[in-house]
């Protein structure tokens, strides 16, 4: 008998022979996500992109509005410029920002160990939370969101989400990448004495240019 | 794992001498308790998803096959390889076996309480690997060569002035000042190239997603994506009460899971990793290892411990605890402390080795009221208690005194003639209104004293007062 038949046979013998058929199940796991307003935090605010900047701003992202994607290249360098930062990016090589006009700012596609600024877009926002969504692929390395200690994320308002739940349903049934990361936030510890730190192992700093009017 | 080279009560004993000790307790916890109160009080709706929460879980353990087969299938047509480990010997010899075929010598890890069961560490240690924990409270632990005393806060028992003296002789360079900021710096810079020239990372999981065959970790540092995608191999070790059936099941038991650990509403990373590097991606692992652990699960599915099986690792419970507060974690002896490790230890490793822990228990509840999935901590403990008088694990003078005490308490006249007696030769021994001293009980006296009782029993008062209604009539 292999582990698996054991562990098997073991779940069994405790769980008992009449067992419930998989549309049963799947009904049964339907109902717990049922009225889901009634277990979820309500948004900060009414509009999505304020709920979002409410929570993003509270956890230490900086937010930058941009009336357009033209906008964007302007906007980072007005980031750079502000941090003190000289005018070179590691850039996703996502077809989205190939197209935009980066001229007087140096990007690469490649990540040095120690990237200082990394740029890349988001597929989503999520206003309850005020997270980014990324999901890797080829026009997507994860380590561009992990690397850098400036990571600065393109998100437009049309990618808004309320709650969490409306990105599983935005995804259900779709092929998954191979990571799909939720990021709440820049990088943080508290495992000193409780304080907190930012920038322990991933970016320092999350500035978000929410690009759209 | 190291086994506890002293009993519970002489580790306790030492605990609660150790000053330093308690600062660091009292500060971390206390921080998680107010942040966690305010988390709640800022979510009206927290008692719905706590509900719900629960049944999610019971819903996933009432099904637990019908979910693995499901993972399984997933995963596996993720491209990941799923192994199962019957127990913790098992599971440390599929991780070892999978380092050994893709001839590792550098291993990163992310931090995983599982991982920490099944004695990964020390196995990785004999199969001459070198492993490099990348969580910067594992990383604290791994320098002073200990085990962690809390699952969220593994180092919580160090005090700052001591971490830096762990990064000076660990850091090359050492770090430029003490203060936390500098030394999270320095801790960046040194596992940076750990990162990147790995040949494998490992990680835990905080949920296995079964309809997608995703595994999903929960981190603040990033740590855990640094582990998972430069090296060649990812390891994945899990219990296989994990599982949750989708990934908004999963959402659902997150919200809960960060509120009641650190008080957050998301942990800043919230990563589902799915089967290993797709064709054309930019970076990602060759391989992905999926190894799901039994080591008791299935047992505790078939007796009075399943609603344990509930737990989401979060630490509430003992961050709320009145005795994990004085004696901290490395008191309790196993992988898990706190009233959730006084139930899963005994589970682990025996409960002949663990007794104690379930009679260190004060029984105020306070665990149970802060679990997010409703575990009735309490009444698990009392069930160990149950277990080990059934299983006469219990020391004879107990067992004796017990007995004694059943046999007078069964016959009234007799307990009302002892209890006369008792109440009289109390009294003897009281001085200014207090008893300093009882034979049987100088540990319990030795810390309290206990009020001279009054002259005479309830049940002589009571009489006497009956007797006096009746006279006038």
């Amino acid at each position: 008998m292999t582990s698996r038949e054991r562990i098997f046979a073991a779940i069994r013998d405790s769980l008992g022979p009449r067992r419930a058929a998989p549309q049963a199940i799947a009904a049964e796991a339907a109902v717990l996500l049922e009225n889901p307003q009634a277990t979820r935090p309500r948004l900060a605010a009414p509009d999505l992109a304020e709920a979002f900047a409410l929570k993003a701003k509270a956890l230490g992202t900086t937010i930058d509005h941009v009336p357009d994607m033209a906008g964007v290249p302007a906007a980072l360098r007005r980031y750079l410029d502000a941090q003190g930062l000289p005018p070179a990016l590691a850039l996703q090589p996502a077809a989205e920002l190939a197209v935009l006009n980066w001229e007087g700012i140096a990007t690469h596609p490649s990540l040095a160990p120690d990237e200082p600024v990394g740029l890349g877009l988001a597929l989503w926002g999520i206003a309850e939370s005020g997270s980014l969504v990324i999901h890797s692929g080829a026009d997507n390395p994860v380590l561009l969101a992990f690397l850098p200690l400036h990571h600065v994320v393109v998100l437009r308002r049309d990618r808004l989400l309320p709650h969490l739940e409306d990105y599983a349903a935005a995804v259900q049934g779709a092929h998954p990448p191979r990571n799909a990361i939720l990021i709440t936030g820049p990088s943080g510890t508290t495992d000193i004495e409780g304080s907190y730190v930012r920038g322990a192992h991933g970016p320092g700093f999350l500035h978000v240019l929410l690009v759209g009017s | 794992m190291d086994a506890p080279q002293l009993a519970f009560k002489e580790r306790a004993a030492a605990a609660l001498a150790d000053g330093a000790l308690k600062i660091a307790i009292d500060r971390t916890t206390g921080n998680a308790e107010r942040k966690r109160a305010a988390a709640v009080a800022a979510f009206p709706e927290f008692e719905a998803a706590r509900a719900r929460g629960k049944a999610i879980k019971d819903h996933v353990i009432a099904h637990l096959d019908h979910y693995l087969e499901m993972f399984e299938r997933n995963a596996t047509a993720a491209g990941a390889q799923v192994h199962w480990a019957a127990d913790d010997a098992e599971a440390r010899a599929i991780v070892t076996r999978i380092c050994l075929d893709a001839r590792a010598k550098l291993v990163t890890r992310s931090k995983s309480m599982l991982g920490e069961e099944i004695g990964l560490p020390h196995a990785l240690a004999d199969a001459g690997i070198e492993r490099v924990e990348t969580d910067l409270a594992e990383h604290i632990i791994q320098l002073a060569g200990e085990r962690p005393s809390h699952i969220v806060w593994p180092a919580m028992h160090r005090t700052r002035e001591q971490v830096a003296q762990l990064f000076k002789v660990g850091h090359v360079p050492p770090p430029a000042a003490e203060d936390p900021a500098t030394m999270v710096q320095s801790a960046r810079r040194e596992l940076r190239a750990k990162f990147l020239g790995a040949d494998i990372g490992i990680s835990g999981a905080n949920f296995l997603v079964a309809d997608t065959g995703a595994t999903c970790t929960v981190t603040n540092e990033g740590n855990a994506e640094l582990t998972t995608t430069p090296p060649r191999v990812h390891i994945v070790t899990a219990g296989i009460e994990k599982l949750v059936p989708s990934t908004a099941h999963a959402f659902a038991l997150l919200r809960l899971l960060v509120r009641s650990a650190t008080g957050g509403e998301m942990t800043q990373y919230t990563t589902f990793h799915h089967g290993p590097r797709r064709e054309g991606d930019a970076d990602g692992p060759e391989e992905m290892h999926i190894v799901l652990v039994d080591n008791g699960r299935t047992r505790m599915l078939g007796d009075e411990f399943r609603a344990m099986l509930r737990c989401i690792r979060c630490g509430a419970c003992m961050n709320h605890c009145v005795v994990y507060r004085q004696i901290g974690g490395h008191a309790y002896g196993g992988t898990y402390p706190g009233p959730m490790g006084a139930v899963l230890t005994p589970v682990l490793d025996g409960l002949a080795q663990s007794r104690d822990l379930a009679h260190a228990c004060t029984m105020n509840g306070r665990c149970a009221e802060v679990c997010p999935v409703g575990i009735p901590l309490p009444t698990l403990l009392r069930a160990w208690r149950t277990r080990s008088w059934r299983e006469r694990l219990e020391p004879g003078s107990l067992r004796v005194g017990l007995g004694l005490w059943a046999m007078v308490a069964r016959r009234p006249r007799l307990y009302r003639l002892a209890s006369r007696i008792g109440v009289r030769a109390l009294r003897l021994m009281g001085r200014r209104g207090w008893v300093r001293s009882l034979p049987l009980a100088k540990g319990w006296t030795a810390y309290r004293d206990m009020p001279r009782p009054a002259g005479r029993t309830f049940m002589e008062q009571y009489r006497a007062e009956q007797a006096g209604r009746r006279a006038p009539e």
